[in-house]
């Protein structure tokens, strides 16, 4: 179906439109500049028409988030919607079903998913997942933090193998990019410790993370990836880490000039000061300056928003010492040779003085980096809140009024460890369209894909928004941005309404996107002898299994083929 | 006073669960013709019960409601009640009572899994035995039980009392496995044998008169005491939690 959409107020921040009236003109999936015939007239009647979202760090597809699922059967209690026409029926608050997570994300405009972590060895389950998430095209990010090979390969200096290995397991699981969590924090895990910032060598590899960083965003580069690393830093969650952040941007060199070279995530986790918890304090202003320094670096924000949630990761280490602060549910995972997980459920409260600094750091990075394109909003969903907080987070940053209101509900020694009262500024529509969706393409390098932007040839992905910008102060009618921002009045997904107000319109709308680096036949690791070792001595699972079969785990396959540097 | 009586239908299917939240003295002494979920279909109560009414509604607390026949397969029954009282004359099936705050609940019978699930008070009596997860929580929440009473002449199945927050459970005969675990206040009384109470037991009192198999090493012995001519040895735990402050005394018990 071809759609006209008329009188939409259009913000596209990558074709340099801010706010004008157009009609929309959508033919075959794709965005075009003539009126096609035949095609269905939508009157957007003057409301904010944005390209549709891009999540670029969330955690719904994979391993852990069932784990999730297993450990806290209580949170199906919440979030329980029965079958409609064309819903199926749903459960769960911050580890909903699949279908919550789709039909949740559609509602409020967003029509493509990065899975923000997933084990190598568990890519089946991840894609499974994402098969039943039908109205997102998804992009899954591959977790090489404790991979014995590149870190062998980054060891001895050879990048080049080390960028072999990573094109490889990339190809074979289908992934899209590189994650690092916790650099090495796994293998250290693996014998009960941690790694302490990224200077220490650890043993064994003689390896420090500085290093192993350094040569993974390199090997990168070198394979042409539409994506950055995408780095968890390490000692997430310590107070004084915020010297560990900048210490890692420092080692970030500029290298590409599309994107950024490196993707520091959920950074409001890493941005924090102290001893200890006594004295723990925002230091979000020096991270923030580091980001205003460097524009290789674009970070993600991983808002703490107050309410129940579940965290996990795979930075092993650090869900162990949340569980001995709180003393509750906790699940450890070991994937071999490759990474570690764990998952705890938190509350975050307004009455905690730690948990109130938290959720002022995440709003001070947002406000205090300059450029926006270099800080994405996220929740880092569900570590920090489930991804349905995302209105009320549009809120706070386009509010001071609404920002002042709630700060007013926090603990009382909050204003003396953070910055966020003395912020005035409050973000445009422009900057939340470039934090929500133009600024995650650029990231991930998906404005080549079409995504991302309205301009002719892109990727039909339209949400129109109840609200009329002209007609509306966001610094007072906060309470009304929110509630649009909950819910949109269309979002399309490919030239295909998936959702028109609260109903869902659509099924089976989801692609999945992931790179398979094109190395000459020598870095061809397939037959590599030590990798073939390492499978037959190390692995519980055979090499010719390893591989995840393209037919039939991804419903519809969206195979990038990039040019290496090998 | 008004009193209801509700006799199950003969045509019934005994295999097809009922949903019958609405037997509460709330809404019975409000209305009679409610609905009911039978298997996935919604059907009236009368094309369940035979219904007889028998004076005048003046209030939940003046509602006695009395169900007649082997209600083993009705569900929920007593739901969010707050007072008045409920006669089950057989048995009863799962959920009776869940988030019972006020009121009585007697049952003649046996009770099914999770009687007085979540309860926040009032008293039920069950003269037959209970299922599993009887005065429990939900699984996998924080708060159990917070409080009422909770009295089984028989034998109750697994995880009895679980998560118990506050109120008392007293079993007259057996536990199953895992009463007690999770336990963070109120009180277990189990007067027959057990099997491994009381795991991850933050604080409150549990008592078992009766003999405890594969009792958890995690608890530390405090003394012993005399109970209604029962002597018991009592313990402090479980002490794989940390600051754990419950008490757990046994009349005789063999280590794991």
């Amino acid at each position: 179906m071809d759609y006209i959409i008329n009188n939409a107020y259009v913000v596209d921040p990558i074709n340099k439109i801010s706010g004008e009236i157009r009609d929309i003109f959508v033919s075959n999936g794709r965005i075009t500049d003539e009126e096609p015939k035949g095609a269905e007239v939508i009157d957007a009647g003057g409301c904010l028409t944005l390209p549709g979202g891009i999540d670029s760090h969330t955690h719904i597809c994979g391993t852990k988030v069932n784990f999730g699922r297993y450990m806290s059967p209580e949170d199906m209690r919440a979030g329980r919607a029965p079958r409609r026409k064309g819903m199926r029926a749903v459960s769960g608050y911050s580890i909903p079903t699949t279908y919550g997570n789709s039909y949740r994300y559609a509602l409020m405009g967003y029509t493509t998913l990065t899975e923000g972590a997933m084990a190598p060895l568990e890519a089946r389950h991840t894609h499974e997942e994402f098969k039943h998430t039908p109205l997102q095209d998804g992009l899954v990010l591959t977790l090489f933090d404790g991979d014995w090979g590149v870190m062998r390969a980054v060891a001895s200096g050879d990048i080049k193998r080390a960028a072999a290995l990573i094109a490889w397991r990339l190809d074979a699981v289908k992934g899209y990019g590189v994650k690092l969590t916790n650099p090495l924090g796994a293998e250290m895990w693996s014998w009960g410790k941690n790694v302490e910032c990224i200077r220490k060598p650890i043993p064994d590899f003689d390896l420090s993370p500085a290093e192993y960083i350094k040569g993974v965003i390199e090997a990168n580069e070198m394979l042409g990836l539409p994506h950055s690393v995408h780095l968890h830093c390490n000692n997430l969650g310590k107070p004084g880490n915020y010297t560990c952040t900048i210490g890692t941007m420092g080692l970030v060199p500029d290298l590409n000039t599309k994107r950024q070279t490196a993707y520091l995530t959920h950074v409001q986790f890493h941005a924090y000061g102290g001893t200890g918890w006594n004295d723990f304090c925002s230091k979000s202003e020096p991270v923030a300056n580091m980001v205003n320094l460097r524009p290789q670096v674009t970070i993600d924000m991983g808002q703490v928003m107050f309410g129940r949630t579940t965290t996990m990761t795979a930075d092993g280490p650090m869900e162990f010492n949340l569980y001995r602060l709180h003393q509750d549910k906790w699940s450890n995972h070991d994937v071999e040779l490759e990474t570690a997980s764990g998952v705890i459920p938190v509350i975050y409260r307004r009455k905690n003085l730690v948990n109130s600094i938290m959720w002022s750091i995440g709003l001070e990075l947002a406000l205090l980096v300059k450029n926006p394109w270099q800080c994405l909003l996220t929740t880092d969903n569900p570590n920090g809140a489930p991804f349905v907080k995302y209105p009320e987070i549009i809120g706070l940053l386009m509010s001071k009024e609404y920002r002042d209101r709630e700060f007013a509900t926090v603990h009382a020694k909050t204003a003396s460890r953070v910055v966020l009262p003395a912020l005035d500024r409050e973000l445009t529509f422009e900057e939340i369209a470039v934090m929500t969706r133009a600024g995650q393409a650029r990231a991930l390098g998906l404005i080549e894909r079409g995504k991302g932007h309205l301009g002719p040839g892109a990727e039909a992905d339209i949400a129109v928004y109840p609200i009329k910008p002209e007609k509306i102060d966001p610094s007072r009618q906060y309470a009304e941005i929110i509630r649009s921002f909950a819910q949109t009045k269309y979002t399309m997904k490919l030239g295909v309404m998936i959702s028109k107000d609260d109903q869902i319109l659509a099924d089976n709308q989801n692609r999945t996107f992931w790179c398979s680096p094109q190395v000459p036949k020598e870095y061809d690791m397939s037959k590599d002898p030590e990798l073939i070792r390492t499978f037959d001595r190390y692995y519980t699972i055979r090499m010719e299994n390893y591989a995840v079969d393209e037919d039939y785990y991804l419903t519809k396959s969206m195979k990038i083929e990039t040019e290496t540097m090998l | 006073m008004r009193r209801v009586t509700l006799i199950l239908r003969d045509d019934v299917d005994p295999y097809l669960p009922i949903e019958a939240e609405a037997i509460s003295p709330e809404i019975f002494s409000k209305r009679i013709d409610v609905s009911v979920y039978v298997g996935n279909e919604r059907k009236r109560i009368t094309d369940v019960f035979d219904i007889r009414v028998d004076g005048e509604a003046a209030g939940p607390a003046a509602t006695e409601i009395i169900l007649v026949g082997d209600c083993h397969q009705v569900k929920r029954v007593g739901e969010y009640m707050t007072n008045g009282k409920i006669i089950v004359e057989g048995n009863v099936g799962m959920h009776c009572g869940d988030f019972m705050a006020g009121g009585t609940i007697e049952i003649g019978g046996n009770a099914g899994d999770w009687l007085g699930r979540e309860m926040l008070g009032g008293s039920i009596i069950c003269h037959g035995n209970a299922g599993n997860y009887c005065g429990s929580g939900y699984r996998g929440g924080r708060k159990g039980v917070r409080g009422g009473e909770i009295l089984v002449e028989g034998n109750v199945g697994d995880y009895c009392a679980e998560c118990l927050f506050g109120g008392l459970v007293h079993v007259k005969g057996n536990a199953g496995i895992h009463a007690g675990s999770n336990m963070k206040g109120g009180k277990l009384l189990i007067e027959g044998d057990c099997l491994m109470p009381c795991g991850d037991m933050f604080a409150g009192e549990a008592t078992v008169y009766g003999h405890v198999t594969d009792f958890l090493p995690t608890f530390r012995e405090i003394g012993k005491v005399t109970e209604s001519g029962h002597h018991l040895t009592v313990f402090q735990g479980d002490v794989a939690h940390r600051n754990a402050k419950g008490t757990l005394r046994v009349g005789s018990f063999d280590r794991i």
